[in-house]
């Protein structure tokens, strides 16, 4: 099976102090990497195709320094990367980026793409809309997949603990819930296998796209003051785990 | 957010900025190593310890290693971080990849230990040991012993041990008493009893390769008659499967102060007669190749300690940001002041820059050292070699022995730093503090190291080594003074450089020519005030490093952690420096009461 998976690269949630300037992240200050939703999904691509035969391609859309996100999923054991890559790309929304990924997929033969359920600094839009501007069947939140013949078999985590199965044609667009599988750790032989690749890259003329300018643009990026009725500890964690079980007790929480 | 294990910028900047490093991947053997390459593995290596590794820490004290009817049991979670880093090819990131190693510069395996061994050092010594062991077969063993058990060693399918120590033969090693005696099949029956066998034990792996130390019938007394042996736990079969057990028994294991993950064995060899072994490299040659891997052993152990400090001061750096306690100094008057964050009282900035000082420093001598080991790989110039190689030689006892000492220091202040918290085991800096304990006494305890550095390495080829690194010193003082701040950080160096120079003379002379068992007794400061100059070397080529990029105009985020090797300088040359000069003198007073004074006089009685 041909599998294309969307990966980004994004902020470090676990890495970054959270500084805002002037309605943004203050990009100067960050510390990337892989978007967490993402390995699962590339774990899970690798799997399919140990049982199932056929290639990984790894495709992120971005500037040069978005190749390390590729590089850090091949040596996972991804077995291609694709960077797209050009100024018009940048400052894309949602659409935009589905547009831009939608060329990329039509430029192969997958028949199944994967991506993250959403991204660390996404909207959990990219998936959705690139089946759409495919015409390709999709589904969300998949904690599941059985390949069985030309079709596969996913189950999607719903709200209340419940789980649905589905079946759906290939070629498909799946986006991958976390808890899937537990990504491997990327080796040593990893890196140094794919130390010297050359990654490809295609801008818009080779893509044949020239996304829309944005329709959604933000216009403000804040951490919320806290605000009524909201109760923010501060202390140690000793001091605000027994802070937290004094109020516990208080409200009748623990008896 | 705050960091944990070591401080990644930190490493960043030695590898990156410092050393410059990237430029080893001009030369064919690592050119797979260029920065992205780098980078990617610090970062894979630090997320696998942290995710994998360190959850082992605290098991590794709790419940650590078990012993019951011969047979050691390591905590259940150790064997799935065993497997990760198997996986992942992190035993043998240096070694030849035709034997299953990596082929990595060595100073990128010392970042990425920086991690893993930072997140369990007990755990870790498995691999280390493994590591040792198989380099012992790489560089001494037949083509036979090496494809029987290289590979496995390498890739972490069998683990390795090192057998030297007896009952009555610890530091004076040419004191042991097990025999081997040849068998007509060339092997060796192998009988005696060995202790203190860190990770002589253990249900990680199917079997274990026991380089041992033993004395062939007949050899001479001493160090002059001892042979290194390979004795598997497991007999191994031509073909590479596991034959009988060969007789390799642990009768039990040490409860210890720290390291409670790493099983430390008494094994007794040969008790029913059948035990086998054969024998590694040349018959009464085995101190010669015990030193070779006890160089690597005790930057091996030096780096152990760094794994203990380096935590520490990030556990109490993020905790002195955190704890609420008392009022601003300025403000004790005022009752309604709010508590401050203790990083804000005085004495608490004092211990953490004690501890910063210490780690960065000791960091920064780490690399270089690994740094040494891949120019020496890459040079074709044999005279390089040569003086690269002595800077390494000479530096070892004090990479060893002053940095552990300075090791523990620091985790006795992460201790302190969290106050009475600090003492209770709910906290990590309880632990460090035992785990890093040890790092003082194996692999040669720091007495040892610094009668090494006085009676081997401070004359060793007439004092070349000692005198090449002083060149190199003199090479970052004369940089540094062109660097803007770090000039008067030079200055303020370079006459504990002057001062050393005439201790070490004082020392050689009254060594060889006066009185020995006075400068024997003032070894280990002498190891001190080594290593204070070292530091202070690397602080200052750490603080020229900041002050040119601050002057070349750093990016806003880097402005707080290049002002902080400055300061770091400032802080060393200031406060600490003074202190090694007042040692200096005390050795140069040539005091004997240490060696005079009547056993007598000493009380107790």
């Amino acid at each position: 099976m041909e599998i294309l998976v969307c990966v980004k690269r994004v902020p470090d949630a676990a890495e970054n102090e959270i500084a805002v300037e002037g309605g943004a992240l203050r990009g100067d200050d960050l510390v990337y990497s892989v978007n967490e939703w993402d390995n699962y999904a590339v774990e899970e691509a690798i799997q399919i195709v140990e049982r199932e035969g056929g290639s990984v391609t790894v495709v992120t859309v971005g500037d040069g320094e978005s190749e390390e996100v590729l590089r850090r999923e091949m040596a996972m054991g991804a077995n291609q990367g694709l960077l797209l890559s050009d100024p018009a790309f940048a400052g894309a929304d949602g659409l935009g980026l589905a547009t831009v990924l939608a060329a990329a997929v039509r430029r192969g033969a997958y028949d199944l793409v994967l991506t993250g359920a959403q991204a660390d600094d996404g909207a959990a839009q990219v998936g959705g809309m690139l089946a759409a501007i495919l015409d390709w069947p999709f589904a969300s939140l998949v904690n599941s997949i059985e390949a069985q013949g030309g079709l596969l078999r996913v189950g999607r985590e719903i709200e209340g603990g419940a789980q649905e199965v589905s079946e759906i044609d290939l070629p498909c667009v799946l986006s991958i819930q976390t808890g899937i599988n537990e990504p491997r750790y990327v080796g040593l032989r990893g890196i140094r296998k794919v130390a010297s690749v050359e990654l490809p890259v295609l801008d818009a003329a080779a893509l044949g796209v020239a996304p829309a300018p944005a329709r959604v643009r933000r216009i403000d990026y804040f951490v919320p003051p806290a605000g009524a009725g909201a109760d923010m500890l501060t202390g140690s964690t000793a001091e605000l785990a027994g802070q937290l079980v004094e109020l516990l007790k208080a409200k009748g929480g623990l008896k | 957010m705050a960091q944990i294990l070591a401080d990644r910028r930190d490493i960043d900047f030695v590898l990156h900025e410092q050393l410059k490093v990237e430029a080893l991947s001009a030369h064919g053997r690592f050119n797979d190593f260029s920065r992205k390459s780098i980078d990617l593995i610090i970062n894979e290596a630090r997320n696998l310890a942290v995710k994998e590794i360190l959850p082992t820490q605290v098991d590794g004290d709790r419940i650590g290693a078990r012993f019951d009817q011969g047979k050691v049991q390591v905590p259940p979670s150790f064997h799935k971080a065993w497997k990760a880093l198997r996986e992942g090819d992190w035993l043998a990131m240096t070694e030849d990849p035709d034997w299953g190693g990596q082929g990595m510069p060595r100073v990128v395996a010392t970042a990425a230990s920086d991690y893993l061994m930072g997140a369990n050092f007990a755990f870790m010594m498995h691999a280390g040991l493994t590591h040792g062991a198989g380099k012992l077969i790489e560089t001494f063993g037949t083509d036979a012993q090496k494809r029987l058990y290289l590979k496995k060693l390498f890739t972490g399918e069998w683990t390795g041990t090192m057998l030297l120590t007896e009952p009555e033969a610890g530091s004076d090693v040419g004191a042991l008493t097990t025999t081997a005696t040849p068998n007509p099949d060339g092997t060796y029956s192998i009988t005696g009893n060995k202790i203190f066998i860190s990770g002589g034990e253990h249900d990680l792996t199917p079997n274990i390769i026991h380089p041992v130390l033993a004395r062939i019938e007949g050899a001479p007394a001493g160090t002059a008659g001892i042979s290194l042996f390979v004795v598997p736990r497991i007999r191994v079969n031509d073909d590479g499967s596991l034959g009988e057990p060969n007789d390799v028994v642990c009768t039990g294991i040490e409860e210890k102060m720290g390291i409670h993950g790493n099983a430390t064995c008494s094994i007794a060899l040969g008790g029913k007669g059948g035990c086998r072994g054969t024998l590694l490299g040349e018959a009464n040659k085995g101190m010669r190749a015990m030193f070779m891997m006890m160089n690597d052993a005790r930057l091996m152990v030096g780096n152990q300690g760094l794994s203990c400090a380096s935590p520490s001061y990030l556990y109490a750096l993020n905790y002195a940001r955190t704890r609420l306690q008392g009022r601003h100094l300025l403000k004790m008057m005022d009752k309604s002041a709010p508590a401050v964050p203790i990083i804000q009282h005085p004495d608490v900035r004092r211990m953490l820059m004690l501890m910063k000082v210490h780690v960065e420093g000791i960091r920064s001598l780490f690399y270089y050292l690994a740094h040494c080991s891949d120019r020496i790989a890459v040079s074709a110039d044999p005279d390089e070699k040569a003086r690269l190689q002595g800077i390494i030689d000479f530096l070892i006892p004090i990479a060893k022995g002053y940095v552990t000492e300075r090791c523990f220091d620091v985790c006795s202040l992460g201790v302190q730093v969290y106050g009475g918290y600090g003492y209770i085991r709910e906290y990590p800096v309880e632990q460090l503090l035992r785990d890093c304990r040890i790092t003082a006494i194996y692999e040669g305890t720091n007495g040892i190291q610094a009668m090494d550095l006085l009676g081997r390495k401070l004359g060793q080829n007439q004092g070349r080594p000692i005198m090449d690194l002083f060149d190199e010193i003199r090479g970052t003082l004369a940089a540094a003074r062109d660097a803007d701040r770090a000039a008067p950080l030079a200055e303020a160096l370079e006459p504990a450089v002057i001062r050393l120079e005439e201790v070490a003379r004082h020392m050689g002379t009254t060594a060889l020519y006066g009185d020995l068992p006075t400068a024997a007794a003032h070894a280990h400061p002498f190891m001190e005030v080594c290593g204070d100059v070292v530091l202070g070397w690397q602080l200052l080529w750490r603080a020229r490093t900041a002050a040119e990029a601050l002057a070349a105009g750093a990016k806003e985020k880097d402005v707080p952690f290049y002002e902080g090797q400055i300061r770091s300088a400032q802080f060393f040359t200031a406060v600490l420096l003074p202190v090694a000069l007042g040692r200096m003198d005390a050795i140069l007073s040539g005091c004997a009461v240490a060696v005079e004074i009547p056993d007598d006089a000493f009380g107790g009685k």
